[in-house]
Parts: C-alpha cells; sequence; structure tokens
C-alpha cells in the first residue's frame, strides 16, 4: 500500500470544495447533524453520564464458591 | 433541532421590533460561504438602542420576549429549537462595520441576514484565537474573499500588521 499525500490532499481539497457549493438549506442540514452528533459525544463522555456503567461484579459477596 | 427555526424565530423578533438591524456571525455565517463546521452555538449580531434615561444597553427586552414565547435561557444563551443563541452586540467598529454590510440570503423562502465573508474574514484574523486563523485559512483557500475589499477592511481597522503576520506563517512558500 503506498500514500501518495499529495493526492490525498487533493482529494480533499475536492470534496471540501463539493461540500462548499452545496444548497444552503443543504448545509444547514449538515450543521443540525454535525451539532447532534457533537452533542452525542459529549454525552457519551460526560462523567455524569450513567448510559455506560462498567462496574466489576461484587465477587465477595456472590461468588458460587465463597 | 433545526437551525431554520432559529432563522424564523428571530425574523419574527424583527417584525415584532424586539430587535432592529441583526446578522448572523460566527461559524453559523461561515456556512454560508464554506463548507459547513461543527459549531455549539449560534452568534446574532444585533444593533442595540440604549433605554431612554440610561448609559447602559440592555438584552432584557429579548430575554423577555423569547422567555414569554417558551425558550429557556441555559447561561448565556437562549436555546432555540436545541440550539444554543447568543445575542452579542456590537464590541468593536469593525463589528458595527459588519453590521451595517450584512448582506440577505434566502434560505428555502425565509430571509437570513448574515456578515458578509470579507468582514468575516477581517474579524477572525482580528480576534485571531486557534479556530479564527483555521477560518480565515479556509476563506483564503477557498478563494472566496474579493481580496480587494478584505484589505481595505483590514487596512481601515489596523489590522496591516496581523495580516502581515498571517501572510508569514501561514502562506509563505516553503520552498521560497
Amino acid at each position: 500500500m503506498s500514500f501518495n499525500l499529495e493526492q490525498m490532499l487533493r482529494e480533499k481539497r475536492a470534496l471540501r470544495d463539493r461540500l462548499a457549493a452545496r444548497p444552503i438549506a443543504e448545509k444547514l442540514r449538515m450543521l443540525d447533524a454535525l451539532r447532534e452528533r457533537t452533542l452525542t459525544i459529549h454525552i457519551a463522555r460526560s462523567p455524569k453520564t450513567n448510559a455506560i456503567r462498567d462496574e466489576p461484579p461484587d465477587l465477595g459477596k456472590h461468588h458460587p464458591t465463597s | 433541532m433545526k437551525i431554520e427555526e432559529v432563522f424564523r424565530t428571530i425574523n419574527q423578533m424583527k417584525v415584532d421590533h424586539v430587535i432592529e438591524r441583526y446578522a448572523v456571525g460566527g461559524a453559523v455565517a461561515a456556512t454560508f460561504y464554506l463548507e459547513p463546521v461543527s459549531t455549539l452555538d449560534v452568534d446574532i449580531f444585533i444593533e442595540l438602542h440604549t433605554a431612554t434615561g440610561s448609559l447602559l444597553v440592555s438584552l432584557d427586552p429579548i430575554f423577555g420576549y423569547l422567555r414569554e414565547r417558551g425558550y429557556k435561557m441555559e447561561g448565556e444563551h437562549i436555546v432555540i429549537s436545541g440550539w444554543p443563541v447568543q445575542f452579542v452586540p456590537p464590541t468593536s467598529p469593525l463589528i458595527e462595520q459588519a453590521l451595517n454590510h450584512a448582506t440577505e440570503v434566502d434560505v428555502e423562502g425565509a430571509t437570513v441576514s448574515i456578515f458578509t465573508a470579507e468582514h468575516l474574514a477581517a474579524i477572525a484574523l482580528q480576534t485571531g484565537r486557534a479556530k479564527d486563523k483555521a477560518r480565515l485559512l479556509q476563506f483564503l483557500e477557498s478563494r472566496t474573499l474579493e481580496m480587494t475589499q478584505f484589505e481595505k477592511i483590514v487596512k481601515r481597522h489596523g489590522l496591516t500588521e496581523k495580516w502581515q503576520r498571517f501572510q508569514q506563517q501561514f502562506l509563505r512558500d516553503p520552498t521560497s
């Protein structure tokens, strides 16, 4: 696998130009979607969230061999 | 969450004479010229007049109007359709000029007043945070700026030195 950095940069530039040229209503919908995504990431990263709990089981109390 | 709802609300505030002249600035305004970039809030620049007998400008009428209609405050923002919106009075002659020269754009039947690309670029140069420099570079790379107009604004607002430094830092040909 080889990387052609110049080509990658050219393609990125072209993608950005295509996005910039989209109709404004569409670009505003993209802004809405980007903000929703940012909020989702922010909530998932927040230490207050209870969306994901990864606590070890209490082996001392409930371990079958104890 | 719909940013167009923010524009509709602001336009209604204008119809109801709660605000007079306004213009959208910041990343949301930049989206009208460039590719969309994630942003946390909407900056609405507004012309404010001091209340009779007062030397202070107040945003109370704006917040009162919106609170009456059920919108909630979140710190210094008011939340409209899921978007934190910040109302900003002009804080510099450059912002005042940007407000005076704002351009109107049609968004699916609604008129939205936004800063010109040249003013947004000059404000980014003046503000000078990393994200502002990135935005200025985006404007330059996309060739959306009318450079004569941009440089006129830069000169008028005493930003020539900053602009020279910016060019040396970011636009200098590394092979030269």
